[in-house]
């Protein structure tokens, strides 16, 4: 699903945030991506949402160099990918349902099919009762949920997330991992990138840790 | 929701169609939905949108009340054309009896549309009575106004006039061919200068209203940023970014367009009065021209556009710098 390819990035000209990455993440695989802040973790997942571009090798997603998307194309590269992120991105002036709807609204999907997504999307996450909230209304956690409703309503093939845990306690943390190994279960391919070592240590999946910049373990799941 | 609520009985196994068809309708849908929803916007803050729509209106009123003057500068223009004459005065020692033949003469001239004959006595009357000096002329000893015939040209151009009052003057028993060339000339310049003035006037306070509408969206954008972040991040075109702000602007422009409009019209019931007044003191009758419909509807398509446009170029540059964090 994706593969790295002797991938360095470069800010600046100077500064070296990624170096001679080689990876693969198999099609419904589920990796965890560790290291300490600053390692490169969420540079790495801007590369694959075509965020930045890699300064040297190539990114494979889907069997697709995703350098060579025309600027045109990328928004449609995206909507095949459900990001989640670490301070949720939701948009505060309306309601739940319209921020899960939100990637089908971009779609131009018809309104019975993007209503009968975002419910069957909202259930999954367990916040259906909380459509017509406001995201101001919800406690933090919830507001994740809502982020990753948000991440799957399309249906992704593939699924990143960074640090969807960073602000939560240990008991709704493993409640959004099991979230993520249930996507896994029905074949989306899923990269969460956390610092939690504890969490991940417990939830047994491959890991890839990064240390500054650089692939130092590539652990399969024990 | 009531059109959720008219599409419930049609629910079923069509349910996942995306065709192209659909596809058109939910862009049409879309378009709706960012109309009405930067209208309501606009609606949320009453105050800031009528002053940005003001501030359109005046940089529209001062090039479009330019261009009405001109419209009625030209409109008094076409008149001095029907009223380009020519008056050849004959030689003292033509009779009346001859004066008539001349005037035969002139009429089957090529190039002239229209004679009269004006006998030495009747100019002696005619100019007794504009001028109130009867008593004065009657004690001159004869009439010394010689007979004249004014003469209408087919042609009112300047260089066609004056052809014809060479060719004219050449005429046996003519002595003299008068024409008023200069002043008509002067107001040809000027009606010229004006419409250069206008044009640059149009340009200016046209870009005056791009700026206008360029800043207010820019804030707009700034204000949403964190909205546009996230829906590029999810894969949002850059149309589909663009289309709220393009709506904004439109309506902003529309809304300045709409207010120059009443501003326009206000004005010329205001200025109508003296103006007729200070037409009728030169014996002339000169209506202030009004936008009419074809004019307003004009000035407002171009006020929307020109909105639409500062929209465009304010989010476009803007989308280029937003890059989510």
């Amino acid at each position: 699903m994706i593969a790295f390819e002797h991938v360095g990035k470069r800010y600046g000209g100077r500064f070296e945030a990624l170096a001679h990455l080689n990876f693969r993440v198999g099609r419904g695989e589920m990796v965890f991506l560790t290291g300490h802040s600053g390692a490169g973790k969420s540079s790495l997942l801007r590369l694959i949402i075509r965020l930045e571009r890699p300064s040297r090798g190539r990114i494979l997603v889907a069997g697709h160099d995703i350098d060579r998307l025309h600027h045109t194309q990328v928004p449609f590269y995206r909507r095949q990918i459900g990001v989640v992120f670490q301070d949720h991105q939701l948009l505060f002036d309306r309601s739940i349902y319209h921020n899960v709807a939100l990637p089908l609204e971009i779609q131009g999907m018809e309104l019975r099919e993007t209503s009968r997504r975002v419910r069957a999307a909202l259930d999954k996450v367990g916040l259906l009762h909380r459509e017509r909230a406001l995201p101001i209304e919800l406690s933090g956690g919830e507001q994740q949920r809502v982020g990753i409703a948000r991440a799957v309503v399309n249906k992704p093939a593939l699924l990143l997330a960074d640090e969807p845990t960073g602000n939560l306690d240990p008991q709704l943390s493993a409640d959004i991992m099991s979230l993520f190994e249930d996507f896994n279960r029905i074949g989306t391919t899923v990269m969460v990138a956390s610092h939690d070592l504890a969490l991940i240590a417990r939830l047994r999946h491959r890991t890839l840790r990064l240390h500054d910049g650089r692939l130092v373990a590539d652990e399969e799941a024990l | 929701m009531s059109r959720q609520g008219q599409e419930q009985p049609r629910r079923g196994a069509r349910t996942h169609r995306a065709g192209a068809g659909g596809r058109w309708r939910s862009w049409g849908r879309h378009h709706r939905a960012m109309a009405r929803d930067s209208a309501l916007r606009l609606l949320r803050h009453p105050l800031s949108s009528l002053l940005t729509m003001l501030a359109i209106a005046i940089a529209l009123v001062l090039p479009a009340g330019l261009w009405l003057a001109l419209d009625g500068a030209r409109l008094l223009d076409a008149e001095l054309d029907e009223s380009a004459t020519l008056t050849a005065y004959l030689a003292e020692r033509v009779d009346d009896g001859e004066a008539g033949r001349i005037e035969e003469a002139l009429a089957a001239q090529q190039g002239v549309a229209d004679t009269r004959l004006i006998t030495a006595a009747e100019g002696m009357a005619e100019f007794q009575q504009s001028l109130g000096l009867e008593d004065a002329l009657a004690r001159l000893p004869g009439n010394p106004l010689p007979a004249s015939v004014v003469v209408s040209p087919v042609d009112p151009s300047p260089e066609a006039v004056r052809r014809l009052a060479d060719e004219l003057g050449a005429l046996n028993g003519v002595e003299e061919v008068r024409l008023d060339l200069a002043w008509l000339e002067r107001l040809r310049h000027l009606a010229e200068l004006g419409q250069r003035v206008t044009l640059a006037l149009v340009v200016l306070f046209g870009m005056g209203v791009l700026l206008v509408v360029g800043n207010t969206i820019r804030l707009a954008v700034e204000n949403r940023r964190q909205e546009i972040e996230v829906v590029t991040l999810i894969g949002a075109t850059h149309p589909f970014v663009r289309r709220p702000f393009l709506y904004s602007g439109a309506w902003y422009g529309l809304g300045g367009g709409i207010l120059a409009w009443g501003l326009l019209t206000l004005g010329g019931d205001w200025l109508s009065g003296p103006v007729s007044a200070l037409a009728a003191s030169y014996g002339a009758s000169f209506v202030l021209p009004t936008l009419g419909v074809g004019g307003s509807a004009t000035l407002l398509a171009c006020s929307t556009l020109l909105g639409w446009l500062g929209a465009w170029i304010a989010v476009s540059r803007h989308l280029a710098q937003i890059r989510p964090r």
